[in-house]
Formats: structure tokens, sequence, C-alpha cells
């Protein structure tokens, strides 16, 4: 079995050979610049100075930026690094796997429930030894859904075989950057820069990098193929199905890079601090060398925890702070080397490994205990879940908690605890708000429950002839009798196209109705904690599964009404999506068409992942701008042409599938009835309303009717309906002498005004083309039932 | 950079802090950007700055903060400022939130933006005031100079912030100004200057209110852990099960006015023809439509809007096909005709709570684009 040549590494030769290739080139300046900089923009530069050749992507906050942030880059000519915009974390990661197969330098970045997604892949790529780079701005995973920073997602990642650097400062992430590539690249492992979402990838602060990008490469060196996959001379086999006794050899010699690594750091950073000045080790601590007490933890609360530490020391007390900058390989030995004077150990986790008495680190911190004859107290606190703050204060509380004997062994810090703690509050209603009056009431004081007897007017009514529903009544001004199913007082932005679509589609369904809402601007806006927009049934799950999750509910009450455990009784399921939920969730979606479930997909398409700021979704119109697609010298927005969601919806062979336009409220009640009764009775249905987004499409929130009503009548979104197989054009705008070219649709939106110069024009007739083929198979379509 | 400007206050930790109190659309992040920009390149000082953190829309609160400390030094805390020694406020409307004045001591110099036309405001802010007893507070109307300029309001906040500090140079805010803004639209960048400029010479500082002079705190680490300890107790609340919230529809207690930027949707009942159009382009549930009769037909006739939940984007304005619905000026109608509070309700909330959730920035790239642009974020 061929195996890969082990090298082990020589200390003093890395060195010696980075100074030999720095001197062959005299003119690469040694120079450091000051950056006013965010972790998230130390990411990126340091990316861009590395001159990577592929980032597979998907975004999610807080990494988002560095995608961003690197697609700037490259609008600007700054980088030539292929960028792909994958519809998913998974897609991303496996965009990384085969491009560093590929012999690329190779970089992603990801959090949270993006990183939960990937992580199949993660010891794919360790395991066949391909190194890479990817950046991890932590953040709490789903759910209850939380955007903000934690690190329940990162320890995920320990047993991948990654290596995984943890930085605590903006500086860091960038001198990490620089030194996980070229560790990864030695002992041939991928490698994780992590680092706290917002609190180190937002906060802009003092940071130093080298001003020539040609002295970071000439550290990195050049990038080594041992076995190159494209010398067609040589074939290899990557990912062979292995047996015992391989795989357990395999899977040692991951284990022995792990060591080669750990062998190889202290060269690593004394090599790094000749060049740049700065200092590092495997862990960081602060007063350490004659503390009693020692405070453990990750990220910027050891920062934080410093100032603590020098108001403790003012008072003479023997306190000290300590952080690691690596989890694997876990630095044990340096650990228990700058612990050796301490009596007294806290580890604070800002995840925890739920029964297991403690957060990973101090799970860890405790085993590495194990080796040592130190006798110490440890004590493990979990704290700051979800972003929550880290003051001073609490530092000094944590102090205060190693250094009381009383004090529990394993505790959460900065809870309310309940009076009664294995009751675990299941009999609480939770308070709607800080404040008295509205403390433990268990139902909604506002509203009475919306019974079907409130909704079943008969104000639109949906009958069946030959098979096909027909719908009768449906009148704007009558449809208003049917009490809506969300309560004002959201939070969606002024003009959002959101509940207007969502209360389009509901005015129209008279029967009672369970809703799931896959992640986005629509769930966000509507269910933030203690508050709740929802009168009925609602349910949330992440992106890629909404549909599925909304098979198993209904499955569920067909399965009680079936024991009599509930009355029977028409219910309509809906999934809601939009924010580019139907790319990452389109295989979830298309599954359960093919199954046929009975329930009804309504997207709401923003035409963009609006929700995390405006990232290209691959429903944005072709040469629009976005996050992750600008215009500058080499781009001019995004690249391909928007997806045709509802043909691929249609190709399933559902029984309804349309689209609708709020434009034309009367279409849009009598598709909303149709798609009702079909996802009732017959199978999936699927409805898709373009949706306004007055923040991204940059435009004014008044104006959005119109400029809806422009895209339909450009046939950017002609309005149609595919039922039992037979298409049916709704609107023809040449038929109405309404027909508009393109342009005039997209000069109307910030985000596509540019395109209306000459300079674009190529793409815009592009567009216009496709634009109009599209509409054509539509027409013809609609013209021949067997099309 | 030659020497570093020497700062007038520090706290505990050594550190001058800033705090931008704003709703989402009026370019806080970016101000509180450039000032902490500023600290570093153009005062000789260490700086951090970032913004309050969620999900991006317009209208909600959006608080920046910033820090300064001497340039050898570095700047450890990562938490939210508490108690800031300059504390800006860009619209008057935050004042109905008394969070926005949390923290506030005797060494705080406090500028609000303020129209003329609305000087209670700053009237209702000193008596707020009183009680902590402050160093300075400053007005100008913000709002109306940049739309005399052509800039933005943070730009002119910008201005007023840096004068108000008494120690950031207006060559220093011009330059990061430019800096930030110019390269790309010098157009801008012109109209923005004198923004800034009048920003820098209009603020106005009020004399304290005669009894000012009273029980107040120090900017001292036993008041602001007190405070601390304070919100910690009101932040946290025992849960049911798993998060689930029973509590349906009880979103409405937020009023959203907040969200409004001048305008409101004025009802001219006697043009109505009860299309129903408005109630269909409205995504706050405004129009209060009741069964009646309108021209001798059974109907669902419009009876008034719940302003409560108006964000005043003009969507039923824009569709009304008669005109029956008017943008005018919020200013001219503190008294609202045709309010009428959300029909449905059982019964009508003890109370509302100004526009919910944190505002929030999580990518910036591209709104700063937009921003640079003149656009409307």
């Amino acid at each position: 079995m061929p195996r890969l040549r082990k090298r082990r590494f020589k200390p003093a030769d890395t060195a010696r050979k980075v100074r030999k290739n720095m001197s062959i080139t005299e003119q690469i300046s040694t120079e450091q610049i000051t950056e006013y900089a965010s972790g998230n923009e130390m990411a990126a530069e340091a990316a861009r100075q590395i001159g990577y050749d592929v980032m597979g992507y998907y975004p999610i906050t807080p990494s988002t930026q560095i995608a961003e942030n690197l697609d700037l880059m490259r609008a600007k000519g700054q980088t030539d690094l292929v960028m792909i915009a994958a519809e998913g974390e998974h897609s991303a990661a496996g965009v990384c796997y085969g491009a560093s197969v590929g012999g690329g330098r190779v970089f992603n970045a990801t959090s949270a429930n993006g990183l939960m997604y990937a992580l199949e892949q993660l010891p794919v790529q360790s395991g066949t030894r391909y190194p890479m780079v990817m950046n991890v701005a932590c953040r709490t995973i789903s759910g209850p859904l939380s955007i903000k920073g934690d690190h329940s997602d990162l320890m995920f990642m320990l047993n991948a075989g990654w290596l995984i650097f943890f930085a605590h400062s903006a500086q860091e992430v960038y001198d990490f950057n620089l030194m996980a590539l070229k560790l990864a690249e030695q002992v041939r492992l991928p490698a994780a820069v992590a680092f706290d979402g917002f609190f180190t990838s937002h906060q802009k602060r003092r940071c130093r990098r080298f001003a020539d990008d040609a002295y970071v490469r000439g550290y990195i060196g050049s990038r080594k193929e041992p076995f190159p996959f494209f010398d067609l001379e040589h074939p290899l086999t990557v990912g062979s199905y292995m047996n015992e006794p391989d795989l357990i050899q395999n899977r040692y010699e991951l284990h022995l890079a792990m060591k080669d690594a750990e062998h190889a750091l202290p060269a690593l950073f004394s090599e790094y601090a000749a060049l740049s000045g700065r200092t590092y080790g495997p862990v960081e601590g602060y007063y350490t060398k004659d503390a009693e007490t020692i405070l453990i933890l990750l990220g910027s609360s050891f920062d934080t925890a410093l100032e603590a530490v020098d108001r403790l020391r003012a008072q003479g007390k023997k306190a000290g702070v300590l952080t690691l900058h690596l989890l694997r390989p876990f630095p044990a030995e340096t650990l228990l080397q700058a612990c050796r004077t301490a009596k007294r150990l806290l580890v604070a986790d800002r995840q925890d490994s739920y029964g297991a008495g403690g957060g990973n680190l101090s799970l860890e911190v405790r085993a590495a205990l194990q080796r040592s004859v130190m006798t110490v107290s440890v004590k493990s606190r979990v704290y700051g879940l979800g972003g929550k703050d880290f003051f001073v204060e609490d530092a000094l509380a944590m102090f205060a908690a190693a250094d009381d004997p009383s004090a529990p062994d394993f505790d959460y810090y900065g809870v309310d605890k309940p009076q009664n703690e294995s009751l675990a509050c299941a009999d609480t209603c939770g308070p709607l708000s800080k404040a008295p009056p509205y403390a433990d009431t268990c139902r909604s004081e506002f509203f009475a429950p919306l019974t079907a007897e409130r909704t079943r007017l008969g104000v639109t009514k949906v009958s069946e002839q030959d098979g096909r529903a027909v719908v009768q009544g449906g009148q704007l001004n009558a449809t208003i009798k049917i009490p809506k199913r969300i309560a004002p007082g959201h939070g969606a932005c002024p003009g959002c196209g959101i509940p207007v679509n969502f209360n389009l589609l509901l005015r129209a369904i008279e029967d009672p109705v369970i809703l799931l809402f896959q992640t986005g601007c629509g769930m966000i806006v509507t269910t933030p904690y203690p508050k709740t927009s929802f009168k009925v049934p609602y349910l949330h799950n992440l992106f890629q599964n909404g549909a599925a999750t909304l098979s198993g509910l209904a499955e569920m009450c067909y399965r009680k009404q079936q024991k009599g455990e509930l009355p029977p009784g028409d219910l309509v399921f809906i999934m809601v999506s939009g924010d580019g939920g139907l790319d990452i969730g389109m295989g979830s979606a298309i599954g359960t068409a093919l199954r046929g479930h009975r329930l009804l997909l309504f997207e709401y398409d923003n035409g963009g992942y609006m929700n995390t700021g405006y990232q290209l979704s691959y429903s944005t119109p072709m040469g629009a701008k976005s996050a992750t697609s600008h215009v500058g010298k080499t781009q001019y927005g995004k690249s391909f042409f928007h997806k045709d969601m509802p043909r691929l919806m249609a190709a399933t062979g559902m029984p309804y599938v349309a689209t609708a336009a709020e434009s034309d409220p009367a279409d849009f009640i009598r598709k909303a009835a149709k798609a009702a009764w079909y996802a009732k009775t017959q199978g999936t249905a699927y409805l898709k309303a373009l949706s306004a987004c007055p923040l991204n499409w940059n435009d004014k929130p008044e104006s959005e009717r119109s400029v809806i009503a422009a895209a339909v009548d450009c046939c950017f979104f002609p309005l149609y309906e595919v039922e039992r197989g037979i298409t049916a054009l709704s609107y023809d705008p040449a038929a109405k002498n309404k027909k508009i070219p393109v342009q005039d649709w997209l000069a109307m939106m910030g985000r596509t005004k540019h395109l209306v110069r000459e300079e674009y024009r190529p793409v815009v007739d592009e567009l216009q083309l496709e634009i109009d083929r599209r509409f054509l198979c539509l027409k013809q379509q609609s013209e021949n039932p067997y099309l | 950079m030659t020497g570093s400007t020497k700062l007038p206050l520090t706290n505990d930790n050594g550190d001058y802090e800033i705090r931008l109190e704003s709703i989402g659309g009026l370019g806080a992040n970016l101000c509180g950007k450039m000032l902490g920009e500023l600290g570093l390149r153009y005062l000789g000082l260490n700086s951090a700055s970032f913004s309050s953190y969620g999900s991006e829309k317009t209208g909600t609160p959006v608080k920046a903060f910033i820090r300064y400390c001497d340039p050898k030094k570095e700047i450890r805390v990562h938490s939210p400022v508490i108690s800031p020694h300059l504390l800006c406020i860009f619209h008057d409307a935050l004042l109905a939130d008394k969070d926005v004045l949390k923290g506030c001591t005797k060494d705080t110099v406090i500028v609000l933006n303020t129209s003329d036309a609305q000087d209670s405001a700053a009237d209702r802010l000193q008596r707020l005031l009183t009680k902590t007893g402050i160093c300075a507070l400053y007005t100008l109307p913000a709002q109306q100079i940049a739309i005399e300029t052509h800039s933005r309001i943070n730009v002119v906040m910008l201005g007023a912030a840096a004068k108000a500090s008494g120690f950031i140079p207006l060559t220093a805010a011009e330059e990061i100004c430019s800096e930030t803004l110019g390269r790309k639209y010098p157009d801008a960048l012109a109209a923005n200057l004198a923004g800034l400029r009048a920003g820098y010479e209009s603020i106005s500082r009020l004399q304290a209110p005669p009894d000012a002079n009273h029980t107040y705190r120090h900017a001292d680490g036993r008041a602001m852990a007190e405070e601390h300890a304070m919100a910690e107790k009101h932040a946290m609340a025992p849960m049911p099960i798993g998060g689930i919230n029973p509590h349906f529809g009880s979103s409405v207690i937020n009023d959203v006015s907040p969200s409004r930027q001048g305008y409101i949707p004025v009802f001219l009942q006697e043009k109505c023809i009860n299309c129903g159009l408005c109630d269909s382009a409205c995504p706050d549930m405004v129009f209060q439509f009741k069964e009646g009769t309108y021209r001798g037909r059974e109907m669902m006739v419009n009876c008034g809007l719940d302003y409560y939940h108006c964000k005043g984007c003009l969507r039923c304005v824009a569709v009304c096909p008669t005109h029956a619905l008017v943008k005018e000026l919020e200013a001219e109608h503190p008294r609202k005709e045709w309010f009428l509070p959300n029909q449905e309700l059982l019964r009508s909330p003890d109370y509302y709570e100004k526009a919910g959730a944190d505002g929030y920035i999580t990518s910036e790239s591209y709104l700063t684009e937009k921003r640079m642009a003149g656009g409307e974020v």
C-alpha cells in the first residue's frame, strides 16, 4: 500500500530556508503597516496576501464578511482568488475538498450551523490528508436560533482530525492564518483558525500586517504536491474503501501527524516571532508565574479578564489568567507548566458538553492534570452563551468563585436558577415581558384563538371540476374579513414584502393553517423571544430541512386523526421559505414533492440572502450587486442567471406549481386558494412570490409594488401556473401592451441601477435574451398541454 | 501621527468611551467606525469600535461603541460601553427608551439631534438627566443640516461629536471622512464635508437647569458594577421547556413608531372607496376594516389606521387609487385623527414597548457601499 512519505520536522531548517528565500529577492519589504480592522477583515487580508487558489463558501453570520471582503478585493482586481458560492456549507466543504485534492491552496470560512452542516466533510479532508485552512467565527448553534457568539459550534470539531488554532484578537486572526497554513502544509492536515464571532470577528482594532504580499508568500513557501492528482502518467486513487486493519493504520498516521504538529510548534512560533516581532506560544498567560488562582478561558474574554487580574493584583491577590492558542493538538504540557504554581483553577467555557460536568475545555484541562503530580482544585463554569456579554465584573466574580471553597465544582454563570432545579421549568409559561403585568400568563391575553369557525367564512371557495381546482369569490375587499394569522409589531423593515406576501397567501386560505418557517428574515423578525407575531401553530427549522420537517409534522397529524386523538378536519400545512432557503433547502423540498406529501411550499423570493446582509442567492438577477458579487474593475455583479425554481419544482410532477405577485392581488389570492386546495387534498403544492426588500434592493419602500409590477411586465418574473402538468400563462404583458425591457426594471433598484450604463450593455442583453427565451418556452407550453 | 492627543478623561481601565444611540438607516455604524479609526490614525491614540449586533434591518435601534486609550496600552475589554464619556443620540424619538441614557454620569457629554420645532425633546432630556447630572448637553438639528447640505446625518453627527468631545480637531474628522467616503464618490464627498463642518459648528450648549446640582454617581467601577448587576437581574427569567412561546400574537405590544422617518400616511376618509389595496400592500396590518356599508353595499369599510404599528413605509399612499391616503409630516399631525388601535385585540395592552429588538449589523461591505453612493440605507 502506498504511504505518504513522513518528514520529520527540523526547526532550524525552515527558519534558515525562509531567511534564504527572503535574501534572494532583496526588494521584498519586511515592513509592517498598521490597519484598523476587524478579525474578519484581517482573515480576508491574510487570505489575499497568501494568494489562495480557491475559496468554496456559503455565507453565514458572523463569518460572512470574510467572503464579502474577498469578493470586494476581487472586484477591485486585488486578488484572483476563485470564489465559489456553493448552495450550502456541505457543498462548500465539498468544493474545498475537491480543490485541495486538485493541488490548490484552499480557503473557507464558516460559523455555527454552517460548520455543523459541513461537519461530515471535515474528517474526509483530514483522513485523506489534504491541507487547507478554514476560519471559524464561532457562533452558537441552533436551536433555538441565535446569531451571536459562543463556542458550541467549534467544539464539535475537536474529533475531526483538524489542527485548531484559537485567536483571541484580530491581530492573532491574521498571524494564525499565516501560521496555520504553514503548519497544515508541513504536516499535511487541514487547519481551522477559530475566533469569537462578533467580539473578535466584528470589533475593529489596531492591527499590524506585513506590507508586502511577497514577504508573506516567501514565508509560506511554495505548495508541495507529493502525489499530484492530475499527473496522468501516474494515476491515483484517492479515497479507497478500507477494511481493518488498514483503517486503523490510516487513523494512526493521522494521530502521528498531530504529534508532528505538536513537535513543530516551537519552531513555528519562534520563526514567526523572528519575522513579525510578535511572540506566541501554544498558551498565553498573564501573571501566571506566581499565580495561586488562575482563570482559564478562550477568546476575547481573556483580554477582558486581564483587567480583572490587574485589579486583583493591586489588592495583593495572586491572580492570573490563561488562554490557549491551540486546541488541536492540545498543548497539555505547556498548559501544566504555566499552571505549576496554581492552587486553584477555574475553567470557563462558552459552551457545555451537556451532562459531562463542564464545557470541553474544562474537561480537557482536567484530563491534562491527570498527567501531573499537581494537586489543584479545578472548577468549571459555563458562561456567555449566545454572545452574552462578558464584563470585567464577571471575571472578578469567577475569581471569587475559584477562591470560595463552598462554590460548586461545576455551575452555570449568569443564569436565573429555578426554585426547584429538578423541575427544569417544565411547567412555567415564561414571562412575556421583563416587567409586570405580563409575566407568567399562560396564553395570549390579546387575541382570541383563530378557530376554524373564525376563518371559514366562505369568502373564497374552491371546488373540483374535472380533477382541477376552481376558485370562486376571493375579492380583495371581501377577503379582508379573514383574520390575519400574524399580529402586527413584528420587526420587519418598513416596506418589507414578506408580511405582504404572507398575508396575501393566507387571506385566501380559510382552513386552519399550520406553519413552518425555514430560517430567514421572515422567521427572525416575527419570533424574537419572548414575543411572537404568530397567532397560529408555528415551527421553525433550519434552512436545509423545512420541507422534510413539515412532512413529519403533517404525517403525525394524520396519524393522530386516524387514531381518533385529533378531530378529523382539514388543516393546511405550509412551509414558508425565502432568503435563499430554497437554495440550501432545495433537496429537501424536491424530496418532499417527489414523495407527494400533502403540504404547501411557499417561497417568498427576495432575491438574496437578505437575513445575513444580502449575499447573492441563486435567484439574484444576473448583474445585481450584492455583498458577495460586488461591482468593480473585474466584476459586474452576479455572474450567472437566476434560478428557475418553479420549473425545477414542476419537473417533480407535483400537482400544482404557480407564481404570484403582489402587483396582481386578485391573481395571487386565486392561486393561493388553489395551492392550498391541492396541498390539502392532492399532494405537494408550490407557490412562489417575488418579495420586495427595500433595504437590499436599495429602492424606496413605497415604490415596491411598482417595482414588482415592472419585474412581471419585463417577464423577469412571469405569472403562470402548472396544474396537473399543464402550463397556463396567467398574464402576457406583450398582449396587454405592457411589455417593458428588462433594463427599465433594473433601473428601478439601487442594486441593479449600474447595469443601465453602456459598459454593461452586454450583460443586460444576455439577461434579456434569457428572460425572453424562458418566456417563449412558457408561451409554447401554455399553448400546448403536452409540452 | 505626531505625538498622541491627551484624553480629557478615562475610566478605571484607562479608556475614554463613546456610545452612539441611533436607529437603523441613519448610518451610526459607519459614524462609529470613522470615530474609531480617526482615533488611531489622526489622534495618535489606540482605539477600538463596534456596533450592536443583530440582523440587518432599517428602523430598529442601533448602538455603536468607541474606545480610545493611550497608544502604548492595549484595549482589553470587549463588552459594550455602559458608562460613556460622550453619548451621541441620533434621533430624539430614542429618548422614549430610558436605556438610551443608561450609565450617564456627571462626566458624560451628550449630543442630541433634535429639530428646533421639537425643542421639547431637549427639555425632556434635561429633565431626565436632572437626577444624574451631566457634564454638558449639546443639541443640533442634524436632520435639517443633512438635508440642507445634501449630506447624511452620520457625518453631521460626526462633526458634532468631534466638537463636543473637546479634543477631536475638525481636521481629523475631515481627514477620516475623506478617507472613508472620498475616493470613490468625489461629488458626495464635498457635500458630506459640508455637512460635517456644519455639524461641527452648529452644536449649541444648553444651560444646565437651575437645580441640576445633585445626586449623581461617579463613573467608577462600583457604580458600573451596580448598574451591570441590575441589568443582569432584568435580563434573566425562567423559560418554558425548550423555549416554546405560548404568548401568541404578543408582538402586538411592540410600538414600532420609532421606525418612522418623519412621515406618516394621513387618511382622508371621504375619498376612500374601500378597495382594500392599502390593506393588501401594508406589511404591518395597520388598516382597520370593519363590516359596514359603502354606497349602499355591504362590505368591509376602512375605519382608520393603527399608528402604533405603522412604520411609515408609505406603501399604502403609493397604491391608493383615490388619494385617500396621503404622505404628510408627522410633526404636523400631533393628533392623528384616524388613529384606531388594532381591532382584533381582546383588550388594549397595558402598555406598548417601543420598537423591539436590537437593530443589527452583521455585514458591512455592501451597506457601506450603498451609503457612500448616497443610497437610502
